[in-house]
C-alpha cells in the first residue's frame, strides 16, 4: 500500500516541485517499490500523452504575432 | 516538463528593454499550450488561431506600454487572457461554438511528421484528438486543476489558493485526474505517445 503523501509526492515530482533532496528519496523509493515505481511510469506516460496531444498554431499566425511586436512603435505612433 | 535556463521573467525584462528575440522565445515557448486552452474552448482551428493573435496583440500592448505586472507568472496571465477572450467571442456572438470537425492539420503541423504515413500521421492526430475530448469528460475539479496546471502552468500551492482547497487536495485532484484520463485511454485503447515510450 502506497501512502497518500507519498502518492502526492509523485505528481509534484513529475511536475518538477520537488527539491534535490526529495528527488533522491523519490527516486530511491521507486527503485525499492515495485508498486510505487508502475505507478510514477504510469503518471509520466500520462503527462507525455497530454503533452504530445497539445496543438500547433501555423508558422504565419506566429510570424504576423513577432511582426506586430516589431512595428509596435510604429502604430503606436499613430 | 521542460526547465528553461533562461525564465520567462528574464526574457520579460529583456523584451521591456527592447530585445525581440526576447519576445519570439516567449512566443515559441508556450505557443502550443496557449494555443490548445483555446482550441479546446473555441473547437475551430481558423478561430483559434485569430484568437491566439488577438491574446499576443494584448501581450505587446500590455508589455511595450509598461503595463505589465511583474508579480504574476507569464504564462498564466497570458493563459488567462486567451480563455477569456475565447469565452467573450461566443458572449459576443450570443451563439454556442458551431461543432468542427478536428480534420485539416495545417502544413505546418504536418511537417513535423514528414517521415510518416499518412495514415500514421492520421492515426496520431485521432488519438490526440480524442485525448483531449477525454480530458473534456473529466469531473470539473479535476479537469480544472489539470488546466490550471498543465496548460497555465501554476504551481499547485498557486492552484490550492486560487480554488481555495488544501494543496493536497489540489495534489489529490491532478493524481485523480491523470488516472481517471489513463483509465479512460485503456478503455479506448488509446495508444500512448510512443516518440517518447516505444513499445
Amino acid at each position: 500500500m502506497i501512502r497518500t503523501s507519498t502518492q502526492n509526492d509523485l505528481i509534484r515530482y513529475i511536475y518538477q516541485e520537488t527539491d534535490t533532496e526529495e528527488n533522491i528519496e523519490i527516486q530511491t523509493a521507486a527503485i525499492l517499490n515495485g508498486a510505487l515505481a508502475h505507478e510514477l511510469h504510469e503518471l509520466e506516460q500520462t503527462v507525455s500523452s497530454i503533452t504530445a496531444a497539445e496543438r500547433v498554431p501555423s508558422e504565419s499566425i506566429i510570424d504576423k504575432i513577432l511582426s506586430y511586436s516589431k512595428s509596435y512603435d510604429l502604430h503606436s505612433l499613430k | 516538463m521542460r526547465k528553461y535556463e533562461v525564465s520567462d521573467s528574464q526574457l520579460i525584462s529583456l523584451y521591456k528593454n527592447g530585445n525581440e528575440d526576447a519576445f519570439a522565445e516567449l512566443v515559441s515557448r508556450h505557443k502550443n499550450k496557449i494555443f490548445t486552452t483555446i482550441f479546446m474552448i473555441v473547437k475551430d482551428h481558423d478561430l483559434a488561431q485569430d484568437l491566439l493573435q488577438e491574446t499576443y496583440v494584448k501581450v505587446v500592448n500590455t508589455v511595450k506600454s509598461g503595463r505589465y505586472n511583474e508579480e504574476g507568472k507569464f504564462l498564466p496571465w497570458v493563459s488567462r487572457i486567451a480563455h477569456n477572450l475565447a469565452i467573450d467571442h461566443f458572449r459576443k456572438a450570443k451563439r454556442y461554438p458551431t461543432i468542427v470537425m478536428e480534420d485539416g492539420s495545417n502544413v505546418f503541423n504536418s511537417l513535423e511528421f514528414s517521415e510518416e504515413s499518412i495514415e500514421d500521421r492520421q492515426i496520431k492526430e485521432d488519438t490526440h484528438a480524442l485525448l483531449r475530448e477525454l480530458i473534456k469528460e473529466l469531473p470539473d475539479s479535476q479537469r480544472e486543476v489539470l488546466m490550471m496546471r498543465h496548460y497555465m502552468q501554476m504551481s499547485f500551492q498557486e492552484i490550492a489558493e486560487v480554488t481555495d482547497v488544501s494543496i493536497n487536495t489540489a495534489l489529490g485532484r491532478m493524481r485523480y485526474a491523470l488516472i481517471n484520463l489513463r483509465k479512460k485511454m485503456d478503455k479506448m485503447n488509446v495508444a500512448y505517445d510512443k516518440n517518447i515510450y516505444p513499445e
